[in-house]
């Protein structure tokens, strides 16, 4: 037997909680470092003997029995019980704004759909050359055309006579 | 420590007789625990007449306090009682009962860290540990050895406190609790050669630092 397999068990065995077996008790007769440390041990759990907890008060059960009866007074715990949790009420309330507020503000600010989102999604698919894919593309190509117009101006520019 | 016989003088309280069909039958706790289950009021008061004890003893050397550690024994009791409905006998009862007792007192211990007192001492108040007064303490016991005595007493406390958490827990289990490896270590949640490992570095330790009150 090697000493590190009895010094595992050396805690039981110095408590008392078990008895060292016959291999175990000869290798303690031969081995000094084990059986001393056995020895140091016992006198270790010996020492921690001493610290004893004091029993329990002549009112510990009248206290129990009262907050147990508190316990039973308690209604059962339903499914309407989780929204009594602060957490959990907190929570959900969040979440109701959340979606009072994404409702009311669908219309404006980050929900906003743009221009071409909006004439799509209000004509559909469009086929195109017809009159609506003609204003689309009207609205899509609005700053182009206002482009082309400000050409059409430079155009009468040019036909004026620099030196008549 | 699992199994007992439910006598009709065990359940003391004066408002819950015990049941008929329970008394001077021999049941597990776990079996206890399930007649709880059915609204056994009798098998719930066995079960506190037969733990009180052990559990007052485990909290007050965590919680280092008497009227804490009744407080976290009952409060111990009201869990168990709170999970009757829940509770399922997949393993041994105790470890049910100390995995909630340590839940408890580990939780409590890091909440109150910062308000408890440095442990003084004083010839004129109770020790906190015993109850007695450093006048009379033993009756066989000169005032010096007395003094001696309450050294020592404070000395062990303040080196098992001064444990890390795992190994505290570990040693009043198997010192004070006579929990074995593997109860402590299904409380613990740690493998079975890690706690005993764990039990040896805290005792290592404690024989090391108590070495000069032998």
């Amino acid at each position: 037997m090697k000493c590190d397999e009895i010094r595992e068990k050396m805690p039981d065995v110095a408590a008392g909680l078990i008895a060292a077996t016959g291999d175990e008790s000869k290798h303690l007769a031969t081995c000094d470092a084990c059986a001393g440390k056995l020895a140091e041990f016992r006198q270790t759990m010996a020492l921690l003997d001493e610290w004893q907890a004091p029993e329990p008060s002549p009112y510990f059960d009248v206290r129990l029995q009262a907050r147990l009866r508190e316990e039973m007074a308690k209604p059962q715990a339903g499914w309407l019980q989780w929204f009594r949790r602060p957490v959990l009420a907190t929570a959900l309330t969040l979440l109701m704004g959340i979606g009072v507020g994404l409702f009311f503000t669908r219309g404006r600010g980050i929900y906003n759909p743009g221009p071409d989102q909006s004439i799509a999604e209000n004509f559909g698919s469009v086929e195109p050359g017809s009159a609506v894919s003609d204003l689309q593309a009207l609205e899509k190509n609005h700053e182009l055309y206002a482009d082309f117009e400000l050409l059409d101006d430079l155009q009468v520019q040019d036909d004026v006579v620099a030196n008549p | 420590m699992d199994r007992g016989v439910l006598m009709a003088s065990v359940g003391s309280q004066p408002s819950s007789g015990l049941s008929p069909a329970m008394a001077g039958m021999e049941f597990s706790d776990a079996e206890v625990m399930l007649r709880v289950r059915t609204g056994d009021q009798s098998a719930f008061d066995y079960l506190v007449q037969k733990y009180r004890r052990p559990l007052v003893g485990f909290m007050y050397r965590m919680a280092r306090n008497t009227a804490a550690a009744e407080d976290l024994a009952q409060e111990v009791f009201l869990r168990v009682y709170r999970s009757r409905e829940t509770y399922e006998p997949s393993a041994k009862f105790t470890t049910w009962l100390y995995r909630i007792a340590t839940n408890l007192a580990v939780n409590h211990a890091r909440d109150t860290r910062h308000e408890r007192p440095e442990v003084t001492v004083s010839i004129d108040e109770p020790d906190e540990d015993t109850g007695a007064t450093f006048e009379v303490p033993d009756g066989t016991l000169t005032a010096e050895q007395a003094m001696v005595r309450r050294e020592r007493l404070l000395a062990i406390r303040r080196k098992v406190e001064a444990l890390p958490e795992r190994q505290r827990l570990a040693v009043i289990m198997h010192k004070y609790q006579q929990m074995d490896y593997k109860q402590i270590a299904e409380v613990l949640k740690l493998s079975e050669s890690a706690t005993k490992s764990l039990l040896f570095r805290a005792y290592e330790t404690l024989r090391e630092q108590l070495k000069e009150f032998v």
